[in-house]
């Protein structure tokens, strides 16, 4: 499953590493935006199978960050 | 109008393990926040005398006396560490709350007869105003444990005289009294001069026997000193008086209660007094609950400790407003009102202890793509946009119209800015909703839950809604200023450090000077500093958040001064066809 960035922003944490297994709902990115920090959720269980992002970088809205399968 | 109120929407859900793991830090960091407000509180109540040493006298100190006088578990504390002229006693002397006596709700208020037995200080009069005011906003009996030796001579200057100063009060009671609002008050003690005015000014009187209140006291043993200032020979003279000087103060029972009859009743304890008061409060008026509510009262579905896990402390970070106030109100239900409109912003009914009221918060998080409509730019919730003004503004003057006294939740960092938002009229806007405050004829209440910032503390419902807001809480994530403090930094020194660098003279004196300016923004807008300063009328925990909610929709309902009927209301309809228009354009 992809995980979307919802908005366009900075993506100041990435929490997870290629490989890593997570659980649903488990926080996996923050993105800052308008000054205010949003944690990104695992929208299911499963390993991330491509991290797609790094620390620092600008994001646009509907990107891809991670894929997990 | 039973299939509307008796069961509404669902909302909220249960915590997820991982978010309840994910939160063991922010559950920390409140509840230290909250640990350092319990001291604070503790240390304002030891004020003055040992609790022993008022006893050894045959007396109960301010807090026995409130304990005993006010019905178990109802107890909701304001103003506990109000001391905003820095009094050197730690408080301003008097301690007030909302509480139930004899099963009906009461504002009660007691002079603090640890500290210079009960005297008047700087700052104490303003509190004295919150708390007839607030009498006023909830239609509340008054009680009063009166316990005042007058005036602190030492600085009268401060608060003696003035528009609001310590004589305000009395005008204040017989303003309740016209309003047909009693004022109950238990005397005890020497009350001389102001202190008799406190004893005088309320509607019954209940005397302890040792009491006394006069329009001056006899402690005086001469006047001024004829030769226009002190000398020895003057002193002496005086020593040599004082040492002779005897006389009973005037005003005990044996004239107020044998020959005036200002006294009601005299009693021989202390507990008599309090005894009386309770005997009082059973007649006063007061609607049995079932009049006004619309629904069992029921607790939440979810659990107020889960709220130490969703708020968030670190201001930057933004959390669900709405799964707060699933564990806030009953059953955890609702009735939203336009929810697709002015997303920034939440508005809703919901039942409190069985009662309807009416909840408005700012949602956080970033807003649905293409809001605010009329710029290019994101929104953010906290923030303030058209719709989200508008749909206050409709709320308000909804409610007031159906008479549903509002909750308001603020957690803003102020009204969108720049010229695109003013060509959307949100300068307007604000005022209007003041207008629609203002111009409202309901009860209203504030948590500030996390920011209170810029003019959209003013309009969402703040304290200086002075004719309605009743009071304002504080939580220990609470901050409260004009803009953040690193803002007002920048805003400050921009310009400065410019020069500085031009001239080619060193920028690190700006730089600590910024440093400094966020620091003290941030010290003087925190919980304690909001307490003692009066932005807040209490820092309360957040799981008693409830209780102060639960107290104020049964004070608002207890014997409201004026009554929309149930089927005539008008917000429960437009709520309900709003839900069907959207039903069927689902569909």
């Amino acid at each position: 499953m992809e995980v979307l960035s919802p908005f366009s922003g900075k993506l100041i944490k990435v929490l997870v590493s290629q490989g890593a297994k997570v659980s649903e709902d488990d926080e996996i990115f923050v993105i800052e935006a308008m000054k205010m920090e949003t944690p990104i959720y695992a929208p299911c269980g499963g390993t991330v199978k491509e991290l797609k992002v790094k620390e620092n970088q600008d994001i646009e809205a509907d990107d891809i960050l991670a894929v997990i399968e | 109008m039973r299939p509307y109120f008796e069961k509404m929407d669902d909302f909220g859900r249960a915590l997820k393990e991982g978010e309840i793991k994910r939160a063991e830090e922010n559950v920390k960091q409140i509840k230290e926040v909250e640990a350092g407000i319990d001291a604070l509180v503790a240390q304002a109540k030891k004020a003055g005398m040992p609790e022993e040493k008022i006893n050894e006298r045959g007396e109960m100190t301010v807090w026995q006396r409130l304990e005993y006088l006010v019905d178990p578990g109802t107890w909701c504390p304001l103003h506990t560490l109000y001391n905003p002229a820095d009094n050197k006693e730690g408080t301003n002397n008097v301690f007030d709350g909302l509480g139930k006596i004899s099963g009906k709700w009461a504002v009660i208020i007691g002079f603090d007869n640890k500290v210079l037995a009960g005297a008047w200080v700087p700052g104490q009069s303003d509190n004295i105003l919150r708390v007839t005011d607030m009498a006023k906003r909830l239609h509340l009996p008054l009680v009063w444990l009166v316990n005042c030796s007058g005036v602190k001579l030492d600085e009268q200057e401060k608060f003696y005289a003035n528009r609001r100063g310590s004589g305000t009060p009395f005008f204040r009671h017989a303003e309740l009294n016209q309003l047909g609002i009693p004022v109950l008050a238990g005397i005890y003690g020497t009350n001389p001069a102001g202190g008799g005015y406190q004893g005088i000014s309320p509607t019954i009187l209940f005397a302890h026997k040792n009491c006394n209140i006069a329009v001056g006291g006899a402690g005086i043993v001469s006047g001024m000193a004829p030769k226009g200032e002190f000398d020895n020979a003057y002193v002496e003279d005086l020593i040599d008086k004082t040492r002779h000087f005897k006389s009973n103060p005037p005003g005990t029972p044996k004239v107020h209660y044998n020959e005036t009859g200002f006294f009601r009743y005299v009693y021989e304890e202390e507990k008599g007094v309090l005894d009386g008061l309770k005997e009082y409060m059973k007649e006063v008026p007061c609607y049995n609950p079932k009049f006004f509510r619309v629904a069992k009262p029921a607790e939440p579905k979810f659990s107020s400790e889960d709220i130490y896990k969703l708020i968030q402390f670190e201001q930057k970070k933004v959390y669900n407003f709405d799964e707060i106030l699933a564990r806030l109100v009953d059953n955890s239900e609702h009735m939203e009102y336009r929810p697709d409109y002015g997303p920034e912003i939440y508005t809703g009914l919901v039942k409190v202890d069985g009662f309807l009221m009416a909840v408005i918060g700012n949602r956080q998080g970033i807003l649905p793509k293409g809001y605010p409509e009329y710029a290019d730019y994101p929104g953010i919730g906290g923030k303030l946009y058209r719709q989200g003004l508008v749909k206050m503004n409709e709320f308000v003057t909804f409610c007031s119209r159906d008479r549903v006294p509002i909750i308001w939740f603020q957690d803003t960092s102020g009204i969108d800015v720049g010229d695109i938002a003013e060509k959307a009229e949100l300068l307007g806007l604000g005022q209007s909703l003041i207008y629609s405050i203002q111009q409202s004829c309901i009860p209203q209440m504030l948590i500030v839950l996390r920011k209170g910032t810029a003019a959209a503390h003013y309009v969402m419902g703040g304290p200086t809604a002075n004719d309605h807001n009743a009071f304002t809480l504080g939580t220990a994530t609470t901050e409260i200023y004009v803009m953040h403090g690193q803002t007002a930094a920048v805003a400050t020194y921009s310009r400065r450090l410019v020069k500085e660098k031009d001239a080619g003279k060193p920028i690190e004196p700006i730089i600590e000077k910024m440093n400094q300016i966020a620091k003290e923004y941030y010290e003087n807008s925190r919980p304690a500093y909001c307490a003692k300063y009066g932005l807040v009328d209490e820092v309360v925990p957040m799981k008693a958040m409830r209780n102060y909610l639960v107290a104020f929709a049964g004070s608002v309902y207890q014997n409201p001064a004026s009554i929309c009927p149930l089927h005539q209301m008008i917000l429960p309809r437009i709520i309900k066809d709003f839900k069907t228009i959207k039903e069927r354009q689902a569909k």
